[in-house]
């Protein structure tokens, strides 16, 4: 049966730097080894580490046990909560404290005698990351260790990350996209991640100068903007890696000149991983990572990933452009996304017209949502006797905070055209005709 | 008008409105400046900001005060815990 080892990095290297001190391969197996000899009998397990190096040690000590890691980018109790709850979490890890339906266990590294670099099956089901299903409860993903392995060495190889090279990511490590290039490039692919948590543009400069060059940024269009606008100085970049949502070129010219480094975007998925990447200024072509085999037709587009066994949908129109790449033609008009999360509007509409006290209501979004990084959703809503305060309070259980309707208009009917059809141009004219 | 140390409660009141017409207009907010509860929390349940928010207005006060937010945990969490909090931050940082 085929396996991989836990890393594939030679012990003297260097895996990641917590602060100032670096940690090597070998120091970083026997903290493994240590944290997965405290760890309960049975998985899955619930990792929600802030610290990004906690997260890593603490998934491969799971993985070492032969247990599943649960990925939530979603941090907030209730979808925790809803997690451990629907998915069979038995544990959590976490650096923070939470409530939580099962026992939370912090996951301390310290090294213990014994330092193995255990074999792990690549069928095994390493980690399931999470979406939005359509009503709002989480819908699980499957990653065997197989897949996450060949992701990790493609892209490696695809960005060319090197022993030496030092990677900031500014995504949780709990996120598919901050997953695959911070915690599992470190172990197959190559480059030393870092630890900390960095969100605004001021800590991201800072541990970028507290790290040794050369220097790989892994961020998303949001974050980029805020670095370009707050103007603070950047060390010299190896380059940057942007994702979650379509990179505009003009952003991407800005930030090449700024900090002197080739910006490329990765196209994937939390359903599929890492699947495409391309160089923004290179033009609009998206170069497959390496085995990736897409079917695209009239219909749609999905995607057969090594390692996972079936094609995976994609939410996204596809058309080929010759030389075995491909451009991305638009979204399929039902599937918004928003700080990297993908929520369907029928689905957020459902989840609408279920709050006690509503009427009808639809959720619309705006014609620049694919090309503006801070654009938001709309929400015509039919609720006597309900403030929109109200509404967005009641819908705030249940959504995630990135598609709370903003704003909210509240009608005595919708609009609808002559047949009858909820007019989506009559509320896009109300909600933004400011 | 500052008068050198210690800001008095005229300087105070008057930034927090003007930080509160900002993060009106730098997020594109329903309410109007003057509707927003200088106690309430600016994130989850009181005005109902999140993450995107949260850079936008880190972006706004760089540009307006002169100097960076940074996420140093807890102290993050006192800043950003209300208007009244998020003002008196930038009353002591501000370079401008």
């Amino acid at each position: 049966m085929a396996a991989f080892p836990l890393t594939s990095r030679a012990p003297g290297e260097v895996i990641f730097h917590r602060g100032v001190v670096p940690v090597t391969v070998a120091r970083f197996l026997a903290e493994v080894a240590a944290l997965a000899a405290r760890l309960p009998g049975e998985g899955p397990v619930l990792n929600f580490c802030a610290d990004r190096y906690l997260a890593l040690v603490g998934f491969a000590a799971a993985l070492s046990r032969g247990q599943t890691t649960l990925l939530s980018a979603d941090r907030s109790p209730q979808r925790l909560a809803d997690i451990a709850r629907g998915h069979g979490a038995r544990y959590a890890l976490s650096d923070t404290g939470a409530a939580l339906p099962v026992p939370v266990l912090s996951p301390e590294a310290a090294p213990g005698d014994a330092a193995p670099n255990p074999m792990v099956p690549a069928a095994m089901v390493a980690a399931i990351g999470f979406t939005s299903g359509s009503t709002g409860e989480p819908r699980p993903h499957a990653k065997p260790w197989g897949a996450l392995v060949a992701g990790a060495r493609g892209a490696a190889e695809r960005f060319g990350v090197t022993a030496g090279m030092s990677i900031l990511g500014t995504v949780p490590a709990q996120h598919m996209y901050g997953f695959e290039t911070t915690v599992m490039m470190p172990l197959h692919g190559g480059g030393a991640g870092h630890a900390g948590v960095v969100f605004y543009p001021s800590d991201i400069a800072e541990a970028l100068a507290g790290l040794p060059a050369p220097r790989l940024l892994v961020t998303t269009p949001l974050q980029m903007r805020a670095l370009l606008g707050s103007e603070v100085a950047l060390p010299p970049l190896a380059g940057v890696i942007s994702a979650t949502a379509p990179l505009g070129e003009e952003m991407a010219a800005e930030a090449e000149a700024a900090w002197g480094a080739p910006v490329r975007e990765i196209y994937g998925a939390t359903e599929a991983g890492s699947i495409a990447s391309r160089r923004t200024l290179d033009g609009e072509a998206w170069e497959p990572y390496p085995g990736m085999r897409f079917e695209i037709d009239a219909e749609g587009a999905s995607v057969s990933v090594p390692g996972l066994p079936a094609p995976v949908p994609l939410s996204d129109r596809l058309e080929w452009v010759g030389e075995g790449r491909f451009r991305l033609e638009g979204r399929l008009a039902d599937m918004v996304k928003l700080a990297g999360k993908r929520a369907s509007l029928a689905g957020l509409t459902r989840i609408l017209t279920g709050i006690e006290g509503v009427e009808d209501g639809v959720f619309v979004a705006p014609d620049d949502l694919d090309v503006n990084p801070r654009a938001r959703l709309a929400a015509a809503v039919v609720a006597p006797g309900m403030s929109a305060a109200a509404v967005v309070a009641a819908l705030r259980a249940k959504v995630e905070p990135a598609f709370l309707p903003r704003p909210v208009v509240m009608l005595p009917a919708l609009p609808r055209d002559a047949v009858g059809k909820v007019s989506r141009g009559a509320i896009v004219a109300l909600a933004w005709k400011r | 008008m500052r008068h050198g140390g210690r800001p008095n409660l005229t300087t105070t009141l008057s930034l927090e409105a003007e930080v509160a017409r900002l993060i009106v207009e730098a997020l594109h907010l329903e309410v109007t400046a003057e509707e927003i509860d200088p106690e309430a929390p600016l994130f989850g349940e009181g005005l109902g900001l999140d993450s995107i928010d949260a850079l936008e207005i880190a972006l706004a006060v760089s540009r307006r005060y002169g100097f960076q937010l940074r996420s140093d945990d807890e102290r993050n969490h006192r800043i950003f815990a209300s208007l009244r909090a998020l003002s008196a931050h930038i009353e002591k940082n501000r370079a401008s």
